[in-house]
This record gives structure tokens, C-alpha cells and sequence, in this order.
């Protein structure tokens, strides 16, 4: 037990890590996004889709979700270069975590679409809805109320799983804390201070989205 | 590019490459299945701990409610520096697996603590009182009561947590624990095409991780019929 603590001398370099921090939330946000798009047309597939489209989006789903997130990146930045694609750390992170996010969401969605129920579009017939009023009145509504939640707790993951991108040499929060790390020579300091960032970003983007679904969908969440 | 890794395929799959990947499987999933483990074990305890009642055991409840938030938050990486750090700053002679398991565990340990803790509050609180009146003790509530009616509720989601987890110890790699992930690397810096290394290790693990989650679905589509 012979460590001592010296915070004082990691101080000065939190607005460099925070600054780290804001590129981790481009990486996971743009990520959630691509990801929420072939989501979209996958769960549109996989539900409307022929057989042969159905086997492929079900490969490709079966695929990311049965495999490391790392691994898929390490795929991507080593072999794409022998097939001349030449992608820099943040690309080949970027297209790695988008593929990912892009299998998880297709189950997500799925299983949000299909939860409509089919009593539902009946009463919304006996109303004499339209078929646009339908989804935006009946479909809709309820779609949003059901992913709300499983897809704000996938972006928390996915702001976490964005400190893989260290490992490729992107400067996000915790490449900077590597960095600072080997400045330094600091290291519990320079992490206690990481994985308090990280706590406080997930906190704030838990209490973010918990607020937005309640005032947006209604739904009930919980910040802890 | 093809013809050259069809050429390469004999030279990869080498007897002494093959058992590397072997080895290398067998330590990923002791790692994976011995940090589950003991998380479940501690994480159980956990939410145990956290039914206890009273002004008395607040800083107790406080603990671990910072405990979960905390591990939940971070991510694997970051705890994994952080305790690997502190092994080496404190100077505690340990194994970098020792260091990847206690990681493991640490973080197991706070996920199925929630989890545990979701199938504790699924059992309806009229169950829990009828346990009170009966003049049971929480040990006994648990385990005559709650435990019997919570465990369909938990089992499914701990067991694809514990999947879950069969990947993310792919970061342990980072530190030097000699796991799939980092066989990859290894065979990628020995000048094998990237293409042939990552991708043997991507099949490994999709071989092992495809079944247990199809096992998962089955399971949990059987408790879910059972509970009716």
C-alpha cells in the first residue's frame, strides 16, 4: 500500500478529456443514427420482405449480434485494406459500431412493429380511419411508446461501447485519458476522473431521454 | 485477393495454430464462465442486501445503488484500465487474467444485481406482505415465496447477459490476457492476411454464441409458457 493520490496533477487536463467526450457522443450519436436507419429497413424486411431478403437480413443480424463488437472492427480497419478500401480509425469505428447498432435495432424495431396489435387496426377500421390516419393516430403512437425504451437503453450502451474506439487511436474520451495517461503517469487518477465522465454523460443522456419520452410518448422511465 | 488466401488457407490451419485457437477458446470462456459466476453470485447478494429494511442499512443501500449505477456506467475498457492500474499501483502481484476476471466479476456482479433485482419487484407485493403475515424472516420470504416465482422472471435475461458477456471479454485483450480476440492479433502481426486471422476468430465466436442464444430464446419462450 504504498500509492498516493495526486489528483492536483490530472486537473488541468479535464477540459482536454471532456473535450474527448464530445467526440465520443459524435461517434455514438452518428452511429445511432445510421444504425436506426438500417434498422428501419431491416425490421421492413424482416417483415415485409420476400424469402431470399428475409434469409439475408437474418444472416446479417445473426451475424453482428453473435460476434464482438471489437472483432467487427478489427475486421474492418485490417482486412477492408486488402480489398483496397482504405478507411482511417474513425471511419472504420464509425461503419464498425454503425453495423453493429444496425443489427441490435433491426430486432428492436421488429419486435416494437410487431407489437401493434391486431385489435387495434380493427378498432381503428371501425372508426372509419383513414390508412394515414391510422398511422399516425394509432400506429405510430403506440410504436414510439413501446421503443422508446429499448432504444434509449441501446444508446446508453452504445455511448459505452464508442471507448473501443482507444484501441484504434481516435482521440475520444478514452483515448485522451490514454494520452493523458502516458503524459502524466497517473494512471488510477487519470481513469477515476474517466469513468466519472463517462458516468456523468450517461447520466445526463438517461435523464435527457427519460424526460423527452415522458413529455413526447408518455412513457413512464426511471433515470436509476 | 482470393486466390491468394486459398493459398494461404494450409499454412494458417497449422496443427500448432489450431491448438492455439483451442487454448485460446478455452480461456475466453473461463474467463467468460467463471466471472459470471461469481457475479451472479455477488450480484444476487446485492439485491439482497438492498431489500434490507430500516434507517439502519441506508448507507448499505446507498453503497450499492452507487456500486450499480457506477459499473453500469463505465465502460468495460475504462474499468478494465482502472483495475488493472490499481493492481499495479497498490502493487498486488496478480495475473493480467486475474485482473480480466476480477473486472468481469465486478462488472457482472452490478448488471445482474439490476437484473435480480427486476425479478424481485415482478413478484406483486401482496405476495411479499402474505410472507410478512405469515411471520416469515427475508430469508425465508425469499426462498419459500419470492425466489420461486421471480426465478422465470430473472433466468432469462441473466442468461443472455452472461452471452453478452462472451464478447465483451474480447476487451481483455487490451491488457495482454491471452483470449480469442488477441490470438487474432497475434496472427495478424505474424503476417497471416487480416482477412483469414479476424475472420477464424469471428467464426469461433459466432460458433460459440449462436447456439447459447438460440438456447436462450427457447428457454425463454418455455418460462414464458410456464407462467400461465
Amino acid at each position: 500500500m504504498s500509492y498516493t493520490v495526486h489528483f492536483n496533477l490530472v486537473w488541468k487536463y479535464v477540459p482536454e478529456l471532456l473535450n474527448g467526450a464530445v467526440l465520443s457522443f459524435q461517434i455514438a450519436i452518428l452511429a445511432f443514427l445510421g444504425g436506426m436507419i438500417i434498422g428501419l429497413a431491416g425490421a421492413s424486411v424482416k417483415i415485409f420482405g420476400g424469402r431470399l431478403l428475409r434469409g439475408a437480413v437474418q444472416a446479417y443480424v445473426s451475424f453482428f449480434m453473435n460476434t464482438p463488437q471489437l472483432v467487427q472492427i478489427y475486421f474492418f480497419f485490417f482486412a477492408l485494406p486488402q480489398a483496397g478500401i482504405l478507411l482511417t480509425p474513425y471511419q472504420a469505428v464509425l461503419v464498425g459500431m454503425t453495423l453493429n447498432a444496425g443489427a441490435y435495432l433491426t430486432e428492436i424495431q421488429r419486435a416494437g412493429f410487431l407489437s401493434v396489435r391486431k385489435s387495434e387496426l380493427e378498432a381503428a377500421e371501425t372508426l372509419g380511419m383513414s390508412l394515414p390516419q391510422t398511422i399516425w393516430h394509432v400506429i405510430f403512437p403506440h410504436i414510439c411508446k413501446v421503443l422508446f425504451p429499448p432504444l434509449s437503453n441501446h444508446y446508453i450502451i452504445m455511448t459505452l461501447g464508442t471507448s473501443m474506439a482507444a484501441i484504434f487511436g481516435v482521440e475520444e474520451l478514452t483515448g485522451r485519458a490514454f494520452n493523458v495517461n502516458a503524459i502524466t503517469f497517473r494512471s488510477i487518477e487519470v481513469f477515476i476522473i474517466t469513468a466519472g465522465i463517462y458516468v456523468g454523460i450517461t447520466i445526463l443522456a438517461s435523464a435527457i431521454l427519460v424526460f423527452a419520452g415522458r413529455w413526447l410518448f408518455r412513457v413512464k422511465g426511471k433515470v436509476f | 485477393m482470393i486466390e491468394s488466401l486459398w493459398e494461404e488457407i494450409p499454412r494458417f490451419f497449422t496443427y500448432y495454430n489450431c491448438v492455439f485457437l483451442l487454448e485460446a477458446t478455452a480461456r475466453t470462456l473461463t474467463l467468460t464462465g467463471i466471472g459470471c459466476l461469481i457475479g451472479f453470485a455477488l450480484g444476487f447478494y446485492l439485491a439482497v442486501a438492498r431489500l434490507y429494511p430500516g434507517m439502519m442499512f441506508l448507507p448499505l443501500r446507498a453503497g450499492i445503488i452507487f456500486y450499480v449505477e457506477f459499473f453500469r456506467r463505465v465502460p468495460f475498457l475504462v474499468t478494465l484500465m482502472l483495475i488493472f492500474f490499481f493492481c499495479q499501483g497498490f502493487r498486488l502481484e496478480v495475473s493480467v487474467f486475474t485482473v480480466a476476471l476480477i473486472t468481469v466479476c465486478l462488472i457482472a456482479g452490478s448488471y445482474t444485481a439490476e437484473i435480480v433485482r427486476a425479478g424481485f419487484e415482478s413478484v406483486h407485493h401482496t405476495q411479499w406482505e402474505a410472507g410478512e403475515v405469515m411471520n416469515f424472516s427475508l430469508g425465508q420470504k425469499l426462498r419459500f415465496v419470492v425466489i420461486p416465482q421471480a426465478w422465470k422472471v430473472i433466468l432469462p435475461p441473466a442468461f443472455s447477459f452472461f452471452i453478452a458477456f462472451i464478447k465483451d471479454t474480447a476487451l481483455a485483450s487490451q491488457i495482454g490476457v491471452v483470449e480469442l480476440t488477441y490470438v487474432g492479433k497475434v496472427f495478424n502481426n505474424k503476417g497471416f492476411s487480416p482477412v483469414l486471422a479476424f475472420g477464424a476468430i469471428l467464426v469461433l465466436y459466432y460458433l460459440i454464441s449462436y447456439p447459447l442464444a438460440r438456447f436462450g430464446v427457447w428457454m425463454e419462450k418455455r418460462l414464458v409458457l410456464s407462467k400461465h
